[in-house]
């Protein structure tokens, strides 16, 4: 599969669903929003998981909100986005193997 | 339209067999050795970064105030825990760290000093929850056996490391108060708010007297055994052979077994009733240990308990059924009996959602607070303390 073209990288062109692609972008793009997250400083909310006010000035809705944002994004990177790249290497080396196999002289 | 449900399928194929590789896999990458948390000599890598952490902030009363501020939104009694968790963690720390004790007893001494003053200044009602003044004490004057328990094991454990004079008397007072009030109680049991007792303040408070006794050569044996012998007797859940938290001050039994409790209340065993101590944590580790992945946790009730989540427990997670409560408090249970198959993977568990967070070789949990912190502390440091009292070793 090639990432990048000559004009546009293709990591950002509009990838079929479920495509390796359309997992590559999917895993960037929840990297990227953890990214943020994680320097935005919302960690610091997620005592919120034991009953503790992330911040006095924001109060708890807020903190809870931010927590919340932090959380599913951390889950998201940490369990899905491997998991994407994984599934979407599979499916690369997949595509591989059957164009080797359907150039093959004599199939 | 087949071609793109072949894609389709093909994808999701693929998702399930990378989610088989990598979900099993992932504690991999959150396991450490146990040495790492703790160690059988000396202080672990974890030990000393949370220890920074804690130093940190008895030194900086700006950071301390934010802190505890935070937690006191919450429950009072987690400034009041927070304390005496970090007091018994620096004990453990001196007689493990000789040549960092100066430190220790300097910030154990700045501690108690505070909270006898804080007691003293604002009276008990300050450490503890608002319900604590909705009903008057049944047994009056009014005491809380929460406050007295923690603050009589804070001076005899300062005392256990290095003796100091002005805390002999505080501590024989403390102690004498105690252990009349057990004499006065038909069921030997006391109440931490009104017509509420708590096992992990009882046994905390035995600790104490039991302390006093290898300290100050009194003797009180007979209470402690005959205490033990009530509490196997009328205070054990009949279905797991846990003991229960929480009860009336006639015994009627209130919460159920509940591992924000047992986990403490085990270690404090040791000191008083080793097997029974054991028993206790066997029992715990079976109804409320869990390890799913490699990762361990633990729910606050048995199966066969209901309850509903509470301040103690904090929030239940479904499906699981993690309590954070319990989980930081298991912790302590398999330090105590050097379980360290599941201390690891409780360790792996904080590390991968407890939000680690380290600035200058100090660590602190952002999913915890200031007392979880310390309670984890403790767990990485007991030992030394109960050892020393064991053996009936003076300062």
């Amino acid at each position: 599969m090639k990432i990048f073209s000559g004009k546009k990288p293709a990591i950002f062109q509009r990838a079929e669903f479920l495509s390796a692609r359309d997992m590559l972008q999917r895993a960037a793009a929840i990297s990227v929003m953890f990214l943020l997250a994680h320097l935005a400083g919302f960690r610091e909310y997620t005592g919120i998981l034991n009953g503790t006010i992330g911040s006095l000035a924001l109060g708890w809705n807020l903190s809870a909100f931010l927590a919340v944002i932090y959380i599913v994004f951390y889950l998201a990177f940490v369990i899905l986005t491997p998991v994407l790249v994984l599934a979407a290497m599979m499916l690369m080396c997949w595509q591989h193997f059957r164009r080797n196999k359907g150039s093959c002289p004599g199939k | 339209m087949k071609l793109r449900m072949k894609r389709i399928f093909a994808g999701l194929a693929a998702l399930a067999v990378a989610a088989l590789i990598w979900l099993p896999c992932l504690h991999f990458f959150f396991s450490r050795p146990v040495s790492n948390f703790r160690q059988a000599q000396g202080l672990s890598p974890k030990a000393r970064e949370f220890a920074a952490r804690h130093l940190q902030l008895w030194t900086d009363p700006a950071l301390r105030d934010a802190e505890l501020k935070k937690m006191r939104v919450s429950n009072a009694e987690w400034d009041f825990m927070g304390r005496s968790y970090l007091v018994w963690s620096l004990a453990n720390m001196s007689l493990r760290d000789p040549a960092s004790k100066p430190l220790y007893l300097r910030t154990m001494d700045q501690i108690i000093d505070e909270t006898l003053q804080l007691e003293k200044q604002e009276g008990m009602y300050f450490f503890l929850m608002p319900y604590a003044k909705d009903r008057p004490y049944l047994a009056q004057p009014a005491h809380s056996l929460f406050l007295d328990g923690e603050i009589t094991l804070m001076l005899a454990s300062r005392r256990m490391v290095e003796e100091k004079t002005e805390y002999k008397p505080l501590l024989t007072e403390r102690v004498n108060a105690i252990v009349g009030r057990f004499q006065k109680s038909p069921k030997l049991l006391l109440e931490s708010y009104p017509d509420e007792c708590w096992m992990f303040d009882h046994c905390v408070a035995l600790d104490a007297i039991k302390m006093a006794d290898c300290l100050d050569g009194s003797d009180h044996s007979e209470l402690i055994r005959d205490w033990i012998a009530m509490a196997k007797q009328k205070l054990v859940d009949p279905k797991t052979g846990i003991l229960i938290s929480s009860f009336e001050a006639d015994g009627t039994p209130m919460a159920g077994p509940e591992g924000s409790s047992i986990w403490m209340v085990a270690h404090s065993l040791q000191l008083l009733d080793e097997d029974f101590a054991r028993d206790q944590y066997q029992r715990a580790r079976k109804e409320l240990g869990a390890v799913t992945l490699g990762f361990g946790y633990a729910h606050e009730w048995p199966e066969t308990w209901k309850g509903e989540a509470n301040i103690d427990s904090g929030p239940i997670i479904p499906v699981f059924d993690i309590s954070a409560g319990s989980s930081g408090m298991a912790f302590i249970g398999a330090s105590s009996f050097g379980d360290d198959k599941y201390l690891t993977s409780l360790a792996a568990t904080l590390d991968f959602a407890g939000f680690p967070s380290r600035t200058g070789g100090r660590l602190k949990y952002c999913a915890s607070n200031q007392v979880g912190d310390a309670a984890l502390l403790y767990a990485a440091t007991l030992g030394p303390l109960w050892e020393k009292v064991k053996t009936g070793a003076r300062p």
